[in-house]
């Protein structure tokens, strides 16, 4: 009888613990992943100044080229960055991720792969230390390699 | 017959450098006529500051340049751009000079049709007789694409065409770009850069519940931008605009798409930069130099 009178409060009980604490972690993940992912884009976009900081002889090339390096290590990392159903507003509040991401996922990691490449075309040249050439890679990069992703998969926040 | 037939390659042969004097005369005049290169080169350069291409391209669905069928969904409904290729039968072929101007600045298809102002031809009604008549050439010398335009999916009452006649009345204000003569070279070229030929103001002006652009918001973004987009203030505003970029910043985004956060731009305005990185260093600089002195303005953007 004791038991049967524990479980009637129980079961609903442990239900609304389910219900209730399953979404919150979800949500502390999510929360988690944003956090990630807004950081790695702003590491990207920092990596992205410092190029352009040697197109502006405002700092020297090897700093360029070590951007660069971490660019390409970055690029391996967006998928980590972007676990399924995590679309919605980044912490900044000035930009959401689209559920394009996951809808279209191929061509997400298409865009992934474009901005690699431009990654890799912006190595070599800054191998070769013309800043014509750096500064054709790096606008390429930017425009087709971040801009395409942002193109798609991003959107500006209504507030 | 019988006797003219072995003539006929006999004469051929004595033809043939006549013919080939004739059609190379045809072609050179065809050119002269029709298609003067310079004309040519300099309308290929219009038309990527107009950005033509993209708006008159379903690039998503792989549709021929100029062949028009892109979908632009607006408050007032859905736009399918129109076949601009100079096909005869869907596109502009048969388009006499002073019909394209008509079109282009004055809103006004050749039949007579009011055009929706989806169509920036309240902006292109600032674009001189030259540059207008340049971009036509230049459009006359590409391949024809026959494609019949899709009908627009426009919400009523603004799928009323005949409405737009009242429109016009009400909000079109026709006339070319005239030059501030207190103002520089460059001050002017990048007026008649953003507020004609790129027509910048089209989307970064707030619009009326008509549709018109807000004359009092020049510039200062709007909620409501095409495909439901915000689209940024972009007056020199310290907080809500771009009030805190220098000139350098300014260019650095017309030509790599990059802010001075090193945010890259997505979304339409990557369109619009894939066409201003094109541009003339001096053409971007006097949009920066004209954006530096329009008045300030805060984001409002609730219309």
């Amino acid at each position: 009888m004791g038991f049967t009178r524990v479980s009637i409060f129980a079961v609903p009980a442990v239900l609304i613990v389910l219900l209730g604490a399953g979404p919150a972690l979800a949500q502390a993940a999510n929360e988690k992943v944003m956090q990630e992912r807004q950081a790695l884009m702003k590491q990207q976009g920092a990596d992205m100044g410092a190029v352009k900081g040697y197109l502006d002889d405002k700092n020297d090339l090897a700093k360029a080229s070590a951007a660069a390096v971490d660019l390409s290590a970055t690029m391996k990392k967006i998928p980590d960055v972007f676990p399924p159903n995590t679309a919605g507003p980044n912490p900044d509040g000035k930009y959401e991720t689209k559920p394009e991401v996951w809808s279209d996922n191929k061509g997400f990691l298409e865009q992934r792969d474009i901005a690699a490449k431009k990654v890799e075309a912006l190595q070599v040249a800054l191998k070769g230390a013309d800043k014509a050439a750096i500064q054709t890679a790096f606008g390429e990069l930017g425009k087709e390699g971040c801009g395409g992703c942002h193109q798609k998969f991003r959107a500006e926040i209504k507030k | 017959m019988r006797r003219l037939s072995p003539e006929i390659p006999r004469r051929n042969q004595k033809i043939t450098p006549v013919i080939a004097g004739l059609l190379l005369l045809a072609v050179c005049s065809g050119a002269a006529f029709g298609a003067d290169p310079g004309a040519v080169a300099r309308g290929a350069y219009l038309a990527t500051a107009a950005g033509c291409e993209g708006c008159h391209t379903d690039k998503e669905h792989g549709g021929q340049r100029y062949a028009g069928g892109r979908a632009l969904a607006t408050p007032f409904g859905t736009f399918y751009s129109p076949n601009i290729t100079s096909d005869a039968e869907t596109g502009i072929g048969r388009w006499s000079d002073a019909q394209f101007l008509r079109a282009l600045r004055d809103g006004v298809r050749p039949d007579g049709a009011d055009l929706f102002p989806v169509f920036p031809y309240t902006s292109f009604t600032g674009i001189t007789d030259d540059d207008a008549l340049a971009i036509k050439s230049y459009l006359f010398s590409l391949p024809p694409v026959r494609q019949a335009d899709r009908p627009h999916d426009a919400s009523f009452p603004f799928s009323w065409r005949f409405l737009l006649n009242f429109w016009r009345w009400l909000f079109f204000t026709p006339g070319s770009f005239h030059a501030q003569p207190n103002r520089s070279a460059e001050y002017n070229r990048g007026k008649y850069l953003v507020t004609a030929l790129a027509h910048c103001d089209e989307c970064h002006t707030p619009r009326n519940w008509f549709g018109a652009m807000q004359a009092d918001a020049f510039l200062a973004g709007t909620r409501s931008g095409p495909d439901g987009k915000k689209v940024p203030n972009i007056t020199p505003d310290p907080t809500t605009g771009i009030g805190k970029w220098s000139e350098a910043d300014i260019l650095n985004l017309l030509k790599d798409g990059q802010t001075p956060e090193f945010d890259f731009v997505g979304g339409a305005m990557k369109e619009v930069v894939d066409d201003t990185a094109r541009l003339s260093d001096d053409d971007r600089r006097a949009i920066a130099v004209f954006l530096k002195n329009v008045p300030t303005k805060p984001f409002e953007g609730n219309r």
